[in-house]
């Protein structure tokens, strides 16, 4: 078989940081390889180089042993014959899955569109990979994981023999990341080739055959998934052993006083919810995408408005319009989950990324002092560790792991002591994983309390002190830690049983 | 100093596009360079200058108003109504300001509580006011503006400099003061560059989209001040077209339009070379017809250099490294 891929010394700079170093590897003819490293080790600017979004670089790419060197990614796609699916699937959402499919590349009868055309040859490929939705639907409809078919489904349209697929189960239910794990094996059989970039290792030993492994830009080694176990990859990923799994390192700081209180909360996508936040402890909220947990946890933010049902906070009832400024005030903090589109301001610097959420702190006299707000972001910039370590650098130009610090620090910089973590983990590689870990137990230390959601069961099972279960709006079963007993056990109560 | 070139890298340019601007025309016609010349675009720039802060504000929320035009000519009408009638002229101008204060907060109301498109919002509105202007004065002009007003913003300093060009000034510190030292400036940044994320970050996203649009009303109002000072009357037409001269200027200054972005110094810099040009055209006897095509060509070309800027940086960080 031959080489579907080769890299040969490729460099790209970036202004003032060099983020590709001398890469050389090559990807065989139809395998799966995955393509592994912390946030920022290059992984996503590399395939950027291979997908022709950043024409400049240095060295040498070759496809199926030819050398080519695209201009923009619609050449990739048209004359190599290679696509990517990204992390966030790229839709119009108010056209048809045969329009998205064919955007730009549609069968003509003549001028025109012949849509007649479009839908059978869309529609065929769609059969192909069992998706159980038609071109003709509207694209608004499907879910995450129907997008991601849909990208897929393009990819084929354009006959390409190399595909990328980057996070693609990200914000996938279990049940879509298997369908996805089928079709990525019988795209296998066909003889594509997938490139496969996940931080969830599970996924590569369970699909890919070999991984390459990325570090600070440099490249690392390729290893043989057969040959290889998890505490290697992280290693060569890390350059240390990492604790990968979410623990607790620090005794249970639980205690009996009741900081936030919530009665028979309800609105959209939530219904009767009730519970209670003790001062020192972890609350974890598991469920499936769409149970509801991150409404409730908005309503009781005050980022939308509930419909019925009352909110205590230090025992005070929340009365009157409650809205975001208020829940800051009563030392509510949210850490959404959304980083890109709720998370971080993205025209602003990582200071006043950091600084906006308390910015009466930074005051001398009726006016802001902006020394105040750096050495403030400097602080945290040091305890955090956070690369590159320039508190000017926008906040949009971070990796996932260290944007999340940031908004971390955002809210470590307020009085909030009652944080909400919405999926705080998603996208962030491991080791950054362990500090954001790590800095909850130094928030409960600080005698503040935490609510997690998570999708991730290891991660709530590791972290929480309590456990509640979401599903379809309600809350189904509470668990307290030393219950704790099988996953299994809490993805049934997730799924509806009981 | 680097630090002061990098921050407003983009209105330098702008700036040193309107110098050349100045040379050419000098070398044109040598009179450009005469004092007299310099006051007239001074002035000619003051009503467009604060119509685009206050235009600024309301851009760099996301927003826009393009109602100020007829603020402008309610506040003009409702001004010279009280000083022809007698009334006492520093309480005729609280009573202007309270007017685009007023009107300012109902195209606030508009954007923030029915959630309207602040395009379509401010469109619905600049009909509206300036119906208002038609109705409430039968379409008739309010003349005989007394002097003991007009004096007030129209009176002469030294050097043959009047007291509206200090208005003017007094308008755009304030302005730097607003967005660069107070909470409220942060948070005007931050719903604009991204609103969601502001709202869960704790900022009072209603409250300061409100200030906005007020703040926008009150400059029209300003101008409205100083446009009736100099002319001693007010006319229901008064500033139409008006909303988008501020636009251009503000665009040319590097405001983004989209939001988020956008300071005092580059508006200022944008009003100033709109002025260049417009005097300057005069000056070389351009046909008026054709000033007209030179705008427009000016214009696009000026928004043109938040590209070319970006070009410049990537070409001098690759020759860094190099």
């Amino acid at each position: 078989m031959g080489k579907a891929v080769e890299f040969t010394k490729i460099n790209k700079y970036f202004p003032g940081v060099h983020v590709l170093k001398d890469i050389s590897f090559s990807v065989e003819e139809g395998e799966v390889h995955a393509l592994l490293g912390e946030n920022g080790a290059g992984k996503s600017t590399l395939l950027n180089i291979l997908h022709g979004v950043y024409p400049e670089y240095e060295g040498e790419v070759k496809l199926h042993g030819k050398k080519v060197h695209f201009k923009d990614p619609n050449q990739a796609i048209v004359e190599g014959r290679i696509s990517k699916v990204h992390q966030e699937t790229l839709v119009v959402k108010d056209l048809t899955v045969g329009q998205n499919i064919t955007l730009g590349y549609e069968p003509l009868k003549g001028r025109l569109v012949d849509y007649g055309k479009m839908n059978k040859d869309v529609n065929e490929i769609l059969k192909d990979l069992d998706c159980n939705f038609k071109a003709e639907d509207i694209a608004a409809t499907l879910t995450s994981g129907q997008m991601q078919m849909l990208a897929i489904a393009r990819a084929l349209y354009h006959k390409s023999t190399i595909i990328s697929l980057d996070e693609p189960t990200a914000s996938l239910s279990q049940k879509e990341t298997e369908a996805l794990f089928k079709v990525v094996q019988k795209l296998k059989k066909d003889g594509v080739t997938i490139m496969y970039v996940s931080h969830r290792l599970e996924e590569i030993f369970q699909i890919c055959d070999r991984a390459t492994i990325m570090r600070d830009g440099e490249y690392i080694c390729t290893l043989d998934v057969g040959k290889t176990n998890r505490d290697e990859l992280i290693h060569a990923m890390v350059g240390r052993s990492v604790a990968a799994v979410a623990s607790r390192q620090k005794p249970c700081r639980k205690q009996d006083e009741v900081v936030l209180k919530v009665e028979n909360l309800t609105g959209k996508g939530y219904d009767h919810v009730s519970f209670e936040l003790h001062k020192g402890e972890i609350l974890g909220f598991f469920g499936l995408v769409g149970a509801g947990r991150t409404e409730t946890m908005r309503a009781i933010f005050g980022a939308d408005k509930r419909l019925g049902g009352k909110i205590y906070i230090h025992g005070k009832e929340v009365t009157g319009s409650w809205y975001s400024t208020k829940a800051l005030k009563s030392g509510i903090g949210l850490i959404p989950e959304d980083r890109k589109t709720q998370g971080f301001l993205t025209l602003s610097s990582n200071i006043d990324n950091i600084a906006i959420a308390s910015l009466e702190k930074y005051m001398k006299g009726a006016f802001m002092d902006p020394k105040q707000q750096r050495a403030n972001a400097e602080r945290y910039f040091k305890e955090m560790d956070i690369h590159p370590n320039d508190p000017d650098y926008l906040t949009k130009n971070l990796s996932g792991g260290n944007q999340q610090k940031v908004i971390l620090s955002r809210w470590m910089s307020t009085d909030a002591d009652i944080i909400i973590f919405d999926e705080p983990t998603k996208g962030v590689d491991v080791a950054a994983k362990a500090e954001i870990y790590r800095l909850m137990e130094d928030m409960l230390e600080e005698g503040k309390s935490i609510i997690v959601v998570s999708s991730e069961l290891p991660e709530v099972m590791g972290l929480s002190d309590r456990i509640i279960i979401m599903c379809e709006g309600h809350i189904n079963k509470e668990f307290n830690r030393d219950e704790f007993k099988s996953s299994d056990e809490m993805l049934d109560y997730a799924i509806g049983g009981n | 100093m680097k630090q002061l070139f990098d921050k407003y890298k983009r209105e330098f340019i702008v700036l040193l596009a309107t110098i050349a601007m100045c040379a050419i025309f000098t070398i044109m016609n040598s009179n450009f360079l005469r004092w007299s010349n310099f006051l007239t675009i001074l002035q000619q720039m003051v009503l467009n200058s604060i119509l685009a802060v206050g235009m600024m504000f309301a851009i760099i929320t996301g927003g826009i108003d393009l109602s100020i035009g007829c603020t402008f000519a309610i506040t003009g009408i409702v001004v010279a109504s009280i000083t022809v009638g007698g009334g006492n002229p520093i309480i005729a101008i609280i009573a202007g300001l309270i007017v685009g204060a007023v009107l300012g907060a109902f195209n606030g109301f508009l954007v923030n509580n029915l959630k309207l498109q602040p395009f379509i919002a401010t469109l619905g509105t600049m009909s509206l006011y300036r119906g208002i202007a038609y109705v409430v004065t039968g379409g008739q002009p309010v003349t005989n503006v007394p002097d003991s007003y007009r004096n007030i913003f129209n009176g002469k300093m030294f050097a043959g400099i009047r007291y509206y060009i200090i208005v003017m000034i007094i308008v755009f510190v304030v302005a730097y003061i607003i967005l660069q030292k107070t909470r409220t400036g942060a948070y005007l940044y931050a719903v604009g560059g991204n609103e969601e994320a502001a709202k869960l970050s704790g900022v009072n996203t209603v409250r300061t989209k409100y200030i906005a649009y007020i703040i926008c009303g009150v400059c029209a109002s300003i101008a409205g001040l100083v446009m009736l000072a100099s002319l001693g009357s007010a006319e229901s037409t008064a500033g139409t077209g008006y909303e988008t001269n501020a636009i251009a200027a503000a665009a040319i200054g590097g405001t983004r339009m989209a939001g988020g972005r956008g300071t005092p110094f580059g508006t200022f810099i944008g009003g100033l070379m709109l002025a260049v040009l417009k005097v300057g055209m005069v000056v070389i006897n351009v046909d008026s017809f054709w000033q007209y095509v030179v705008t427009g060509i000016i214009i696009i070309v000026a928004s043109y250099f938040e590209f070319l800027q970006q070009d410049v940086q990537a070409f001098l960080a690759r020759r860094k490294q190099a």
